[in-house]
């Protein structure tokens, strides 16, 4: 086995120029795929991070059946203290109390249905981005003032401006009329189309005065600052609810369900391209180890004159491709871990990128997911399609007969 | 002598006139039963969930087709809310905040003070006469009286939400029920009429219920506790100003 490795290595070097060309092939399909794909990756947990820094949060704490038929009967009860648990619980999370309705909103002029959201003041900015995002006016501030944040579309749409009055009109959780009149203190503009037209922010006191929700509310909203701290949250959410059976805690697969299979489509449809990379590779890869064995046909004659099976010759020839895929696979992952790793630390973006992302309230750059999976998957399938690619050369071998071999040119 | 044809074909068909009344007659004659020229009720709706139960009652006035006024007296809470309607204007109150309000078409398929009626049921209740074809579908006798299936298909450019309604008008007018079903032939909601009560001299619907075919716990009932027919009302009855500030 030591021969055949010492057969095969120094094989290789007798075209010392070919080989590196090839392995160069590889080197540069792998730190390309390398990069691509920890950048790819990165850019997932971005786009999970950044739609659920909008509004989400990375859980949620519910009456159980609220996520899929909301009602605003459907509501858990002393909404802040449970609110102020989850928060000593889970001291390295932001949260926030939630409750949610439906009213006919009007202004002196127009009236449209809208979503009214009561929220904390204090914690909303922790969790969503909307406060970041009042482009004109200020956020709420008390918990209890009759003040009103709209989105930009609505202010446009209700022809109101910061410091008019607006009046909501809806029904309470016991059924009555919920009835308020509000003074529009902020508007917002998320950039996002339904949020801007359809949703407005109201102190969390004030819309369960309003709504005679008797201290109810319907969501509590937890952000996180990374994706990993999820499953560590999520069980201690649980055990702070665990006396309560009417309660869920739901994650963000549950609440965006949407946003998986969104990933997924992308990152399949990414793979069109990597396979047009990596078929090249594999055809230069073919292309080389048929001229290396067409060129020792006589050589390998001799050989099996001299009584070497021929399964042994193609082996011999395999072992030469996975020693030159090795050494593009270990050059090229370093040279792309090096790259992802500067631009982890360094963060990634094109120009404009920064400005576009400064309007909805998100970081401007985009950070690669350093992880063994990212710098492997490429490299590994590159390394794979090798392989496959030596299975002709070395098929040949099986043919060969010596006679014949050492008359060859 | 052109005539002869005519007449030919008249005495085919009165004798079946005679005995099946005309589709959209009935209709109509149910719908003005209903209404009277003027009407003024005094009604209690409840609106029942599988977890919570809440009643209201309420005073309505009506003028012909176009116009009503639904003001709520109890409970206290809420007393003063109404609604006014004039043809397919909807203009709600609320003391509260002392503001009137007027409904957006984009709203009219929003429940009507938290009840399974929608705004659009309640103010375009009379439609169905003139916007729909109709079509005597089943003559049934039950109890000593004679109870028509009606089935109301809109018409091509009916500006309706339904594929069709189905009507069931008892001998004396009295709407016994009528079923909305959507346009892909699956029954969205009914009404149905659970008491009959002479009231305001003629034969009435006293309860009626209104319930979503997929949500059987829930339902809303109006109980008419008094109703009187074609009385004297003001001029200003139907006017957003009595809407804010009542004068009876």
């Amino acid at each position: 086995m030591t021969l055949n490795l010492r057969m095969a290595w120094r094989n290789l070097w007798r075209h010392k120029r070919r080989t590196w060309l090839t392995a160069t092939a590889m080197i540069f399909s792998n730190v390309l795929l390398v990069f691509m794909i920890s950048l790819q990756l990165g850019s997932y947990d971005m786009m999970i991070n950044n739609t659920l820094q909008a509004f989400s949060g990375h859980l949620q704490v519910q009456r159980t059946g609220y996520n899929e038929n909301p009602k605003l009967r459907t509501s858990m009860e002393s909404i802040q203290p449970l609110a102020d648990q989850l928060r000593q619980a889970l001291p390295q999370a932001r949260v926030t109390a939630r409750a949610e309705g439906f009213v006919l909103a009007s202004s002196e002029q127009r009236s449209f249905g809208i979503q009214v959201i009561g929220v904390q003041p204090e914690y909303e900015a922790g969790v969503s981005t909307i406060p970041g995002l009042v482009r004109q006016g200020r956020y709420l501030q008390d918990s209890n003032a009759s003040e009103i944040v709209i989105g930009a579309v609505t202010a446009k749409n209700l022809k109101i401006d910061t410091g008019d009055e607006l009046t909501l009109l809806g029904s309470g959780r016991d059924g009555s009329f919920a009835a308020g009149v509000l003074t529009v203190v902020g508007i917002f503009e998320s950039g996002n189309q339904a949020m801007d037209r359809s949703f407005a922010e109201i102190p969390l006191g004030y819309f369960q005065d309003m709504f005679t929700m008797d201290g109810h509310g319907h969501s509590i909203a937890i952000a996180l600052d990374s994706l990993d701290q999820i499953s560590t949250a999520h069980a201690v959410a649980e055990s702070v609810i665990a006396g309560n059976d009417q309660l869920s805690v739901l994650d963000w697969n549950a609440l965006h369900p949407g946003l998986k299979q969104a990933i997924q489509a992308d990152f399949s449809s990414a793979w069109f391209m990597y396979g047009v990379l990596i078929i090249l590779v594999a055809f230069s890869v073919l292309n080389t180890q048929l001229m290396s064995v067409l060129e020792r046909t006589r050589e390998f004659g001799v050989i099996t004159a001299l009584g070497i099976k021929p399964r042994k010759l193609a082996s011999l020839v395999m072992l030469e491709t996975a020693l030159m895929a090795m050494i593009g696979l270990i050059i090229g992952v370093f040279l792309g871990w090096l790259v992802a790793l500067y631009f982890n630390t360094a963060g990634f973006s094109y120009p404009g990128m920064e400005e576009m992302m400064e309007r909805f309230n998100l970081p401007g750059a985009m950070y690669p997911a350093v992880s063994v999976f990212s710098m492997m998957l490429g490299p590994s399938v590159v390394f794979l399609f090798c392989m496959l690619a030596s299975i002709y050369p070395a098929l040949r071998l099986l043919r060969l007969q010596p006679v014949e071999a050492m008359r060859a040119v | 002598m052109r005539f002869v044809p005519a007449l030919i074909f008249s005495l085919l068909i009165s004798p079946l006139a005679a005995q099946e009344p005309d589709a959209q007659e009935l209709v109509r004659l149910a719908m003005e039963h209903w209404r009277g020229l003027t009407s003024y009720s005094d009604m209690t709706m409840t609106i029942h969930r599988p977890d919570w139960e809440r009643s209201m009652t309420m005073r309505s006035w009506s003028k012909g087709e176009k116009l009503s006024l639904v003001r709520v007296v109890e409970p206290k809470k809420d007393a003063g809310n109404g609604t006014l309607l004039n043809d397919n204007n909807m203009w709600t109150y609320t003391p509260k905040i002392n503001r009137i309000i007027k409904v957006p078409s984009s709203m009219m398929s929003q429940s009507w003070m938290g009840s399974d009626f929608s705004n659009k049921d309640i103010s375009k209740s009379t439609d169905i006469i003139d916007q729909y074809d109709h079509e005597l579908t089943l003559r049934e006798e039950r109890n000593g009286h004679v109870f028509y299936t009606i089935t109301s298909v809109p018409h091509e450019d009916a500006a309706v939400v339904w594929g069709k309604e189905v009507l069931t008008v008892r001998d004396d007018y009295v709407l016994i029920g009528q079923q909305f079903w959507d346009q892909d032939g699956e029954m969205v909601k009914s009404l149905e009429t659970l008491e009959v009560e002479e009231m305001g001299g003629r034969a009435v619907a006293k309860v009626m219920r209104m319930g979503k075919v997929n949500t059987p716990g829930e339902w809303t009932q109006i109980t008419s506790n008094t109703i009187e027919f074609d009385l004297e009302l003001p001029e200003n009855l139907f006017t957003l100003s009595n809407l804010r500030n009542p004068r009876q």
